[in-house]
């Protein structure tokens, strides 16, 4: 490591970066329409000649010019990657010589990663890995991760260089004026992911001024370790309606001390600097030495827009775990993640801050289904993940692929647990659950489960997990096999919390198990435990008499000032049920037809459809029958008003969306009943590969859903060999493709083809925006569904039913 | 640049983008599209980016002849692009997953944010224009016989990634998904353009706007 790198890390003194690179090529001659990553080829000594004036100025750290330098950028210029890297790489080093460090630059790739765009995480990855061994065959002494705005992006280039290089990693984000980035994510996200994904630096640069950045480089700084550098390089200030930047060189170096007491140790320039900038900025600094950092010590788990500050009570919605729930299982089996996802929502919708998901179902793939319910689920939801799951590898995936910071459930005392399961969240910077038992069983006592605990805290510590990132779970008994253990339990909590300075968590609803009117005992031992000090507490928080007791401790216990959030929860609500009022029927709506089911689906009641539904499970209706004699019926009558022309499609979905929330009881009560779901054929959906618009699938998946067919729906870009293995494995009779726009109707083409020529004995369906009967027949497909109706028409016609 | 949101979303245009184009729509679904519109002005932050460059910026590039034809007499072509975020993305996926009646709706609403989106910085554009300099209307890839890949030299030249963390994906759609790019002509007398008008529509046989005698843009 040359010497001067090592001031970054003793922060015994300022280090500066340099000043902008694009818009000092700009004024040097590059012309529009130049790349400017392959300056290094066409205009070398220019290149040279900045980073010798940003030397010269005062730059410690000379950053190449290999921004833009990714594979998909350079392709069709003549240049490979490496040979770019390389190039630049030395134009730094022809400036600085040998001692002067120089950073491998890395930007944006310029495509959005999934689900936003269609770029794979795996994809992103591997470009990113691609550019670090060309960075570090070239010679950079550290690799610097620059002006991103995708938190996942950032996690991609990050994992990239710590596994394809021994060099040091800064990152750094971009951030708009509200402290967000583009896609949402907060200074604090950034800051705990990527110091948790172990990086060396951490810093915020362009988009903004030095006045504008000075509040969120704060917050970063209060972030991050005590031991991990921060730096800042903003924009010459906000840009000019001309594309000039606002600040000269000597209002941004006045601007930029502002930083001098805020715990921030590197100082440079973005957009609109030049070498006077560092110049100037330098001579500002002069005899000044870094001030301490004074992190926050917080228990946090995060995505990139949701930071959730673990300080009270926090609840962990239970929900998707299969074990117990018949119905879940099902899906699971089925490789059905819409009704995990939809179970995601509900919770959060009730009160839910974190979510545990956990796939341990025998005879299934766990560490597959467990990250596509890792991917599935930052799709829908805003929530940090519990990644709950005993299998290593099945953790090594989620966590991989998850966006933030998450925490794993769990490790107990037993060493080759801890072993196997506490290097995985140290790589990826995970919080972990401990439960408080061993190879040996359960201690009945509470100081046998501190005992435990105290092992677990040792040696996570020793792994270089801080206590703010351990929770220690002391163990929820059946209180009706063991009557004494829910005491032990909460004393051995508020022993830990006490004693070990850790978190704590609990399993809330196995106190009850065995016992009539769960509830009560649920709510009372949980009262009991946010009273012994609980942090998280998993729950169902669908269950409305769980959340009122953690809303009610919350203004109890202060957490919630001036009962706010109680307020806003129950102001205006009866603290009993009451029997839902029939609401009137509108004027124009249809004669009733005293089937309660049929007519709220008919006039598209959600809360309605659900209510009769199960009134009508519950006087012994057969599920099936139900469906065939209310739903569909129902569904039928609104399809053909559709067609009609007298109702429209917004009535038609709320319609479609009651029969849902119908239907959904409907297979709870077939699950329930241990029988195989049962339907009336299988039918694979896709959005074919390149496209990402699929609401318009997504209204075909549930209005087949509702007619009763078992649908597949793989999703939105979709590769064609994708359909065809799920086609085999499913053996569907039908497939619906959906593409909305004329560059992706070639894939729907090839999707067709693939299924033609894997001779699979399938129908297909396809319908989107830019697609008319002829087209349809002109890729080959069998049918083109006009809109949703028609579709379930078509199903009705290959399938039956 | 950021862009002011407005404080509400056209109901009108929402039904016609939900195919119910003049319906007076029943209370329920009134209900729907009212929450459909808070929820989508809650989750935008829209942003536009935009460029005046030479005409000869297009030169060498595939624009058929729609778009050609929309620039005649132009000396100059201005760019721009505008996205509602990556958080209405989300709202919509994570509507798609709760409900699908509010989801379309949401979706209809976010189309019609994404076209005042571009409305609002057509104005900051107009308004930047010098003194006797004029404008076309706005023209889209995709439309006429326009090709999409026409998105990404847009977006190059624009920098969307850096200016609004919008990206082409590389079968030339635009990510997030609520956002839309156009290309207008500018000239020193007064220029309109030329709308894309039918000719070489792909829906052209099957367009229900058509059938009733009317077309897209009216």
């Amino acid at each position: 490591m040359p010497s001067k790198l090592q001031t970054v890390f003793d922060r015994s003194a300022f280090v500066f970066l340099d000043g902008a690179m694009g818009t000092e090529l700009q004024k040097r001659g590059l012309r529009l329409g130049q790349k400017p990553e392959l300056a290094a080829f066409f205009m070398p000594e220019t290149l040279t000649a900045i980073h010798a004036e940003y030397l010269a100025a005062g730059a410690d750290i000379l950053i190449a010019n290999t921004f833009g330098a990714n594979p998909k950028k350079l392709a069709g210029t003549g240049h490979t990657l490496e040979e770019t890297v390389e190039a630049s790489l030395a134009c730094a080093r022809a400036a600085g010589g040998a001692d002067v460090p120089v950073a491998l630059d890395i930007g944006p790739l310029g495509e959005l990663l999934a689900p936003a765009g269609t770029l794979a995480f795996e994809d992103a990855y591997d470009q990113f890995a691609q550019i670090v061994r060309a960075g570090a065959a070239a010679g950079a002494d550290l690799v610097f991760i620059e002006t991103m705005t995708d938190l996942y992006e950032l996690k991609a280039a990050v994992l990239a260089a710590r596994e394809n290089c021994a060099l040091p990693v800064f990152a750094s984000m971009s951030f708009e004026a509200r402290g967000r980035t583009f896609t949402g994510c907060t200074v604090e996200s950034f800051a705990v992911t990527a110091a948790g994904l172990g990086v060396d630096a951490v810093g915020i640069n362009c988009s903004l001024g030095p006045a504008e950045i000075l509040p969120f480089a704060k917050r970063l700084c209060r972030s991050v370790p005590a031991g991990l550098p921060v730096f800042v390089k903003p924009n010459a200030g906000l840009p000019e309606p001309d594309g000039s930047y606002a600040l000269t060189p000597q209002r941004f170096a006045e601007q930029m001390e502002a930083f001098a007491g805020t715990g921030v140790s590197m100082l440079g320039g973005c957009c609109g600097t030049c070498p006077e900038s560092i110049r100037l900025l330098k001579r500002a600094y002069a005899g000044q030495k870094p001030a301490q950092k004074i992190p926050l010590r917080r228990s946090a788990l995060c995505t990139p827009v949701r930071f959730v500050e673990v300080n009270g009570i926090t609840v962990v919605g239970e929900r998707i775990n299969p074990t117990g729930k018949k119905r879940l299982q099902q899906a699971l089996r089925a490789g059905d993640m819409a009704y995990a996802c939809a179970q995601a929502v509900q919770q959060a919708e009730a009160g839910a801050e974190v979510l545990d998901v956990n796939a341990g179902l025998p005879g299934i793939d766990e560490p597959a289904t467990l990250e596509r319910l890792v991917r599935e689920l930052q799709a829908v939801t805003d929530l940090p993940l519990q990644l709950d799951s005993a299998d290593p590898a099945a953790l090594a995936r989620a966590l991989r692929v998850y966006n933030g910071k998450p925490v794993v459930n769990s490790v107990n005392g037993e060493q080759k647990v801890l072993d196997a399961i506490l290097p995985l969240c140290k790589k990826y910077g995970a919080a972990v659950v401990g439960l408080t038992l061993d190879e040996n069983g359960i201690p009945k006592t509470a100081e046998g489960r501190v005992a435990i605990a105290r092992r677990i805290v040792a040696a996570a510590n020793a792994r270089g997990i801080p206590n703010e990132d351990i929770y220690i779970d002391c163990l929820t008994l059946t209180a009706s096999a063991e009557q004494a253990a829910a005491a032990e339990t909460l004393k051995a909590l508020a022993a830990c919390k006490r004693e070990l300075g850790v978190r704590t968590v609990l399993g809330v609803s196995n106190i009850s198990f065995g016992l009539p009117c769960r509830g009560f005992l649920n709510t009372a031992f949980l009262t009991m435990a946010m009273q012994a000090g609980l942090d998280l507490a998993i729950l169902n928080p669908n269950a409305p008499e769980m959340m009122a007791a953690v809303r009610a401790f919350r203004v109890l216990s202060g957490q919630d000032a001036r009962s706010e959030a109680y307020i806003a929860a129950y102001a205006g609500q009866q603290p009993q049920a009451q029997a839902p009022v029939q609401a009137a029927p509108p004027p124009d709506a249809a004669p009733q037809s005293g089937d309660p089911l049929f007519d709220a689906v008919r006039r598209g009641l959600k809360a309605e459809a659900k209510a009769a539904a199960a009134a009508a499970l519950q006087s012994g209706r057969e599920p099936l029958a139900l469906v065939d004699a209310s739903l569909i019926p129902a569904l039928d009558a609104v399809g053909e008003g559709f067609e009609n022309g007298t109702l429209f499609l917004p009535q038609l979905l709320q319609s479609a969306t009651a029969a849902q929330s119908a239907f959904e009881a409907v297979k709870a009560a077939i699950a329930a009943g241990g029988a195989p779901a049962a339907h009336k054929g299988r039918i694979v959906l896709a959005t074919v590969k390149g496209d990402i618009h699929d609401i318009g699938k997504n209204i075909v998946r549930v209005v087949l859903e509702n007619y009763g067919y078992d649908v597949l729906d793989l999703g939105r870009d979709v590769p064609p060999e994708t359909v065809v293995e799920a086609v085999r494995t499913s053996g569907a009779r039908l497939v619906g493709l959906s593409a909305l726009m004329t560059t992706t109707v070639p894939s729907m083409q090839a999707t067709i083809e693939a299924l033609h020529a894997a001779s699979l004995p399938c129908r297909v369906m396809v319908g989107g925006a830019v697609l008319t009967p002829a087209y349809a027949a002109g890729i080959g497909a069998d049918f083109y569904a006009r809109d949703a109706k028609a579709s379930a028409d078509i199903a009705k016609q290959v399938l039956g039913g | 640049m950021q862009l002011e949101l407005p404080q509400t979303i056209d109901r009108a245009t929402v039904l016609r983008y939900l195919g119910a184009a003049g319906w007076q729509p029943d209370a329920a679904t009134d209900a729907l599209l009212a929450r459909a519109e808070a929820l989508v002005l809650a989750a935008a932050t829209p942003r536009g980016v935009w460029r005046t460059l030479p005409l000869a910026a297009l030169d060498g590039l595939a624009l058929g002849g729609d778009l050609a034809r929309h620039l005649a007499g132009c000396d100059s072509v201005t760019f721009s692009a505008v996205t509602l975020g990556a958080e209405t993305d989300a709202l919509l996926r994570r509507l798609e997953a709760e409900d699908i009646a509010l989801a379309a709706a949401a979706d209809a609403a976010a189309s019609v944010l994404v076209e005042h989106a571009a409305d609002t910085l057509e104005a900051h554009i107009r308004a930047a224009l010098p003194a006797g300099r004029y404008l076309t209307g706005r023209y889209a890839p995709g439309y006429g016989d326009c090709p999409l890949a026409l998105n990404d030299e847009i977006c190059l030249a624009l920098d969307t990634v850096r200016g609004a963390g919008l990206a082409v994906t590389p079968a030339h759609l635009l990510t997030p998904r609520k956002s839309t790019t156009a290309i207008q002509g500018g000239a020193d007398t007064p220029v309109t353009g030329a709308r894309a008008g039918c000719a070489h529509c792909l829906l052209r046989d099957a367009c229900a706007y058509r059938k009733r005698g009317t077309t897209c843009a009216e």
